[in-house]
C-alpha cells in the first residue's frame, strides 16, 4: 500500500469488527495502524513503537479508555490522543486530559479531520521526532 | 339469686299462709264442733227435763181422772185416766233411752216409776172396789200421799236435770270463752307469723330484686359504653366500615364509608348494601359481586377482585381496596358481614407512576449499553459507507457490504430487544426463561465486558413458563444489573435457570437463580428489600427496582426470595425468582407491587 510511509496510529477498541473497519479507513487515507483489543496489549504496543497518535475507546472492559490514557500520558505525554466514544456523557476529567473527543457514529469524515489535526504539529517542520 | 330461688321464695311465700290458715281453719272448725256438742248435751237435759214434765203431766191427768171418779163415780170420769196410760208407759221408755247414760238419773227414773206403780196400784184398787164408797177420805188421803211421794221423785229428777244442765251451760260458756281466746290467740299468732314470715321473704326478694336491678343497671351502663366504644372506634376507624346483617341489610356506616358511597348512615341504614355499595369492574364496567354473597357463598374472609370501582351516590368513582368478612356469633352461625374498604385512588396513580418511573430508571440504566450497542454498529457502517464510497475493487466492496450486513443485524437485534422490553402481549404467553435471560444479558453486555465481570450461565435446556415477556424482562434487568453492581469490577455471576417439578406449596415451574462474588446483604437491609424507594445505592438507584420486580413476579404467582449464598464459591447475595408454568397473572390484573413481608426474605 501506498500508506506505508504515513504516520503511525494506534487504535484501541474492544469491538473487533468495529476496530477492523476503523482500520482500513485510516490506512485508506496514508496512515499506519496498529491495533489492541483491550487497554493492556495497546500500552505494549505505546511502549513497544514509535506511535505519533492514537484512537483510543472509551468504554472497554478490564481497563477504560480513561484509565489507559493516563497510563500513556505517564510515559509519552506528547503523543497526541483522541477518545473515541459511544458514550455521550464522558466524565469531564477525561475529556480534559485527552487532546479530542469524537463521538461513535458521527461518521468518517469527522474522524479523519480530526486525526488530521491531531497529527498537524507533529508533521510540521522540527516536530518530528 | 338466681331464678330458681326467686320462684322457690314465691312459692313459699304464696303457700305458706295458705297452710297455716288452712290450719287455722281447722284448729276453729274442731272448737266450734266441740262447743255444739256441748250445747247438744244442754238440749239433752232440756229434753229430759221436758219429758218429766210431760210425763208427770200425764200422771196428772189419770189422778184427775181417778178423783172425778171417785167423787161422782161415773165411769165417764175415768176417760183421761184411760187416755193416759198407754202415753205413760211410751213416756217412761223414751225417759229411760234419754237418761240411760246417767245412772243417778236411771235410779231417779226407777224412784218415779216404782212410786207410779204404787200409785197405779192405788188406783187399780179403788177401780176395783164399789163406786158408791170410793169417795172416803181416807182413801182420798192415802191417794194424795202416795201421788205426793210420786211428785216428789219427779221434782228429785226434775231438780237433777237442772242441775245438770247448769253445770253443762256453765262448761258450754266457760268451753266457748276458751275457744274464743284459743281462735283469738292462734289467729293472732299466725297473722304475726305471716307477717314476719312474709315480711321476711319480702325484704329477701326485696333486696335481691334491688341487687339484680343494680346489677342490670350496671350491665346496661357497661354495655352502653361498651357499645358507644365501639361505635367511636369504628366511626374513627381512617377505613370505611359497614356492617351488615345476614341478609345483607345495612346494620352500621361509618363515616368514611358514608363519605365514599356518598349516603348518610341514616340514609342507608336498614337498606341492602348492593343498593348503597355499588361496585363495578373498573375496566369492564360490569357490576362487579356483591361481597355479601360472596361471604355468604365462600363463609370465609374475601378480598375485592383487583379494579373494583365504588361508584358513589353521586356519581363519583373510586378505585377501592377492602375485604369482607362474616361476623360469628359465639357458636359459629353467621351473623352478619363486614365489610372494610378504602379509597385507593391516589394511592394506585401513585404506584402506576411509580412503576412508569421504574420502567423509566431502567431504560436509562440501559442507556449506556443501548447508546454503545447502537453507535458502534452505526460508527462501522458509516465507515464502511466511506470506504465503499472510495473502493473500486468489488472483492473488497462485497466484503465490505457483507460487514455492513452484519453491524446492521446486530443493531436490529439490539434494538428489537429494547422494543420488548416495553411491547407486551395483550394474554400471557409462553417464554423462554433462556431466551429472555439472554436477551436482557445482550443489553448489558456492554456494561458485563466494561467491569470485566464473568458470567457464568448454568442453562442450557429451554425452560418455560407462562407469562408476560416485557415484565418477566423487567424483573431480569433488574436482578442482574443488581448482581452486576454488587459483584464489581472484576467480579463474578452465576446464572442458573431450570424447571422445578412441582413441591408441597408450590406448583411446577421454572427457577432462575442469580448468585454474585459481592459482599452480601447485611441483616439490617434484609426487611426493607421490597421496600419502594429503598435502596443501597445512594443516587444511583430509584429504589424501586425490587419492589417492581416483587409485584411483576407476584402477579405471575411466582416469588422472590433474596439470602447469601451460603454454598459454593460465590459468597454473595444470591437472589432465587421462582414462576409457575401456569401463570395467575391475566390481562386485567395490575402490575401492583404489594410490599408483604411473608415474601420476603429468608435469611
Amino acid at each position: 500500500m501506498e500508506a506505508v510511509t504515513g504516520p503511525l496510529i494506534l487504535c484501541i477498541d474492544d469491538e473487533a469488527l468495529g476496530l477492523q473497519i476503523r482500520k482500513a479507513v485510516l490506512e485508506r487515507e496514508g496512515y499506519r495502524v496498529l491495533t489492541a483489543l483491550d487497554g493492556s496489549s495497546g500500552l505494549n504496543l505505546f511502549a513497544g513503537e514509535p506511535v505519533e497518535g492514537v484512537i483510543l475507546d472509551y468504554f472497554m472492559p478490564g481497563m477504560d479508555g480513561g484509565q489507559v490514557a493516563v497510563a500513556m500520558r505517564r510515559q509519552r505525554p506528547e503523543v497526541p490522543i483522541l477518545l473515541l466514544s459511544a458514550y455521550v456523557n464522558l466524565p469531564q476529567d477525561v475529556v480534559t486530559m485527552v487532546d479530542f473527543t469524537v463521538l461513535k457514529g458521527e461518521g468518517p469524515t469527522e474522524l479523519l479531520s480530526k486525526v488530521r489535526s491531531m497529527l498537524q504539529p507533529r508533521q510540521g517542520p522540527g516536530a518530528a521526532p | 339469686m338466681n331464678l330458681r330461688e326467686f320462684n322457690r321464695i314465691v312459692r313459699q311465700t304464696l303457700f305458706l299462709p295458705v297452710l297455716l290458715l288452712l290450719v287455722l281453719a281447722g284448729f276453729i272448725i274442731w272448737q266450734i264442733s266441740r262447743s255444739s256438742a256441748e250445747l247438744r248435751w244442754i238440749d239433752h237435759s232440756d229434753d229430759v227435763m221436758e219429758q218429766t214434765i210431760r210425763l208427770e203431766k200425764l200422771v196428772l191427768d189419770q189422778e184427775t181422772g181417778l178423783r172425778g171418779y171417785q167423787l161422782t163415780g161415773d165411769n165417764s170420769m175415768l176417760a183421761p185416766y184411760k187416755a193416759a196410760t198407754a202415753p205413760i208407759g211410751k213416756q217412761f221408755t223414751t225417759l229411760r233411752d234419754l237418761v240411760a247414760d246417767n245412772p243417778t238419773q236411771m235410779s231417779h227414773l226407777a224412784n218415779v216409776r216404782d212410786r207410779y206403780q204404787i200409785w197405779l196400784g192405788f188406783a187399780q184398787g179403788v177401780l176395783n172396789k164399789d163406786p158408791t164408797v170410793v169417795n172416803d177420805p181416807r182413801l182420798n188421803q192415802h191417794g194424795k200421799e202416795l201421788m205426793d211421794s210420786l211428785r216428789d221423785a219427779v221434782n228429785a229428777m226434775l231438780q237433777t236435770e237442772g242441775h245438770i244442765r247448769r253445770e253443762r251451760a256453765n262448761a258450754a260458756l266457760s268451753i266457748e270463752r276458751r275457744e274464743l281466746a284459743a281462735v283469738l290467740v292462734s289467729s293472732l299468732l299466725v297473722g304475726l307469723l305471716l307477717a314476719i314470715f312474709t315480711r321476711s321473704r319480702l325484704r329477701r326478694v326485696s333486696t335481691t330484686y334491688d341487687a339484680a336491678l343494680e346489677e342490670l343497671t350496671n350491665k346496661a351502663q357497661e354495655i352502653y359504653e361498651r357499645r358507644q366504644w365501639f361505635q367511636t372506634t369504628l366511626e374513627s376507624i381512617g377505613d370505611a366500615v359497614i356492617a351488615c346483617d345476614k341478609d345483607g341489610n345495612i346494620e352500621f356506616v361509618n363515616a368514611i364509608a358514608q363519605e365514599l358511597t356518598g349516603w348518610t348512615a341514616s340514609e342507608a341504614l336498614g337498606r341492602p348494601l348492593n343498593e348503597v355499595f355499588h361496585i363495578i369492574n373498573e375496566e369492564t364496567r360490569q357490576v362487579a359481586e356483591n361481597p355479601v354473597d360472596k361471604v355468604r357463598r365462600l363463609q370465609m374472609v374475601v378480598g375485592l377482585a383487583n379494579h373494583t370501582a365504588l361508584i358513589s351516590r353521586q356519581g363519583k368513582e373510586y378505585i377501592i381496596d377492602d375485604s369482607a368478612a362474616p361476623i360469628r356469633a359465639e357458636d359459629g352461625e353467621m351473623r352478619g358481614i363486614v365489610l372494610v374498604f378504602r379509597d385507593v385512588t391516589e394511592a394506585r396513580r401513585s404506584e402506576a407512576a411509580l412503576i412508569a418511573a421504574e420502567k423509566l430508571a431502567v431504560a436509562g440504566r440501559l442507556a449506556a449499553s443501548i447508546a454503545h450497542e447502537i453507535h458502534n454498529p452505526l460508527d462501522s457502517v458509516a465507515n464502511l459507507h466511506f470506504l465503499l464510497e472510495n473502493e473500486t475493487d468489488p472483492m473488497k466492496r462485497k466484503e465490505y457490504l457483507r460487514m455492513a450486513q452484519q453491524e446492521l443485524s446486530r443493531t436490529m437485534q439490539i434494538s428489537r430487544t429494547l422494543l420488548s422490553l416495553y411491547r407486551e402481549p395483550k394474554a400471557p404467553i409462553p417464554v423462554d426463561l433462556k431466551d429472555l435471560a439472554e436477551g436482557v444479558l445482550l443489553l448489558l453486555e456492554r456494561s458485563v465486558a466494561q467491569q470485566g465481570i464473568t458470567i457464568e450461565r448454568q442453562f442450557k435446556e429451554p425452560c418455560i413458563v407462562e407469562g408476560f415477556p416485557a415484565e418477566l424482562r423487567q424483573v431480569f434487568t433488574n436482578v442482574f444489573l443488581n448482581a452486576l453492581d454488587a459483584a464489581g469490577k472484576g467480579g463474578r455471576i452465576r446464572i442458573r435457570i431450570e424447571p422445578v417439578a412441582a413441591a408441597e406449596l408450590r406448583s411446577a415451574g421454572g427457577l432462575v437463580e442469580v448468585a454474585d462474588s459481592g459482599p452480601g446483604i447485611s441483616e439490617q437491609v434484609t426487611g426493607n428489600l421490597f421496600q419502594p424507594f429503598f435502596t443501597t445505592k445512594g443516587e444511583n438507584g430509584t429504589g424501586l427496582g425490587l419492589w417492581v420486580s416483587n409485584g411483576i413476579v407476584l402477579k405471575h404467582g411466582g416469588s422472590i426470595r433474596i439470602a447469601n449464598n451460603d454454598d459454593g464459591d460465590l459468597r454473595g447475595a444470591c437472589v432465587r425468582v421462582y414462576l409457575p408454568t401456569r401463570t395467575m397473572a391475566n390481562s386485567s390484573t395490575r402490575t401492583t407491587a404489594h410490599v408483604d413481608q411473608g415474601t420476603g426474605i429468608r435469611n
